[in-house]
């Protein structure tokens, strides 16, 4: 079973058990023979399963959002958020039947971008540890910072992990990236809900 | 108006970073007294030993989820008008909707600045000093 845990979820059109988790988005499933990728620069992915529960998921942020005077959320911008990314994509997979204490994350991206900016992949990078070890998430390997682009498929049910680096296209992946960075514009109001 | 000072907070999540980040911002307001639980359990058991002014809680939790929280808040004859803020992500809006019926007084979206959690409380409470 896949589980599109937002609006903009997407299959890949060539087959229903390849899932393109694109920036400030995630999934999560408990079919074994789905995989999940993603292409990151200075993005950060959370690769997390449960073993025992046989679950796991995949994000993919660009920034890690985890001070209060960061711009308002926007749909659908809240998601590129580190904080806001991670605790979607671990409520739903406790939804599903996962425990804090099973999990199992492996840490991919964080690379950094060229060109003299703030070196983004490094804050997001330092986040996902932090966040990990902060609510005291078991972290088993992967691959961050570096200087180039990867390409990550993860396959949730038996852990398992690909990685490729894109030398070629690193370039174009960081200055695609610096466009998604800027600031999204603030939201008229919270929601479509008026209550008071 | 409400001194911040004067307001006795309680935060409720089940992750530690987002507690964090509640707790700075109600700092930055001028908050001073605030604490914190990882459940609404252990929230309600420290809420009924010691009340609270305001309550921001988080509704995805282990053991009692803040829906929970907020229903025995208000069947409770003390805590029954105790201020609750819920926080929420924006796909949760039947959540807002059962609140909202539960008697929630605002709620919350994440990621928020310190300003919209400043104008979620006055509109709870008033202006702040």
């Amino acid at each position: 079973m896949i589980k599109p845990e937002h609006p903009s979820f997407r299959a890949d059109p060539a087959s229903s058990k390849r899932i393109h988790v694109v920036q400030g988005e995630f999934a999560v499933t408990d079919d074994a023979e789905v995989m999940l990728g993603t292409i990151l620069g200075s993005c950060v992915a959370a690769c997390v399963r449960d073993p025992m529960a046989g679950v796991g998921g995949m994000n993919h942020f660009l920034l890690p959002g985890e001070k209060t005077d960061a711009p308002p959320a926007a749909t659908p911008g809240s998601l590129r958020y580190g904080v806001q990314s991670m605790e979607l994509l671990l409520n739903a997979l406790y939804r599903m039947g996962a425990r804090r204490e099973r999990l199992e994350v492996k840490l991919f991206g964080g690379a950094r971008v060229m060109g003299g900016l703030s070196d983004i992949g490094q804050q997001n990078a330092e986040f996902a540890e932090r966040f990990l070890a902060a609510e005291g998430i078991r972290t088993l390997s992967g691959s961050l910072r570096g200087d180039q682009a990867r390409r990550v498929q993860f396959w949730p049910v038996s852990g398992r992990v690909r990685q490729m680096a894109l030398i070629d296209q690193s370039k174009q992946l960081f200055e695609a990236e610096r466009a998604r960075l800027a600031p999204v514009p603030a939201a008229a109001d919270d929601g479509e809900l008026e209550l008071f | 108006m409400p001194a911040a000072a004067q307001i006795r907070v309680m935060v409720v999540d089940d992750q530690m970073t987002m507690r964090s980040l509640v707790r700075s911002g109600l700092q930055q307001l001028g908050f001073q007294d605030i604490v914190d639980s990882s459940d609404g359990e252990e929230a309600l058991k420290q809420i009924l030993s010691r009340p609270v002014h305001l309550v921001i809680s988080d509704f995805n939790m282990p053991k009692l989820d803040g829906m929970g929280l907020l229903r025995a808040l208000r069947s409770h004859g003390p805590t029954s008008k105790t201020a609750f803020i819920m926080l929420t992500g924006r796909a949760d809006k039947e959540l807002v909707q059962k609140a909202v019926q539960l008697g929630v007084n605002n709620y919350l979206v994440k990621p928020f600045t310190v300003q919209t959690l400043k104008d979620k409380i006055e509109a709870v409470f008033g202006k702040l000093t």
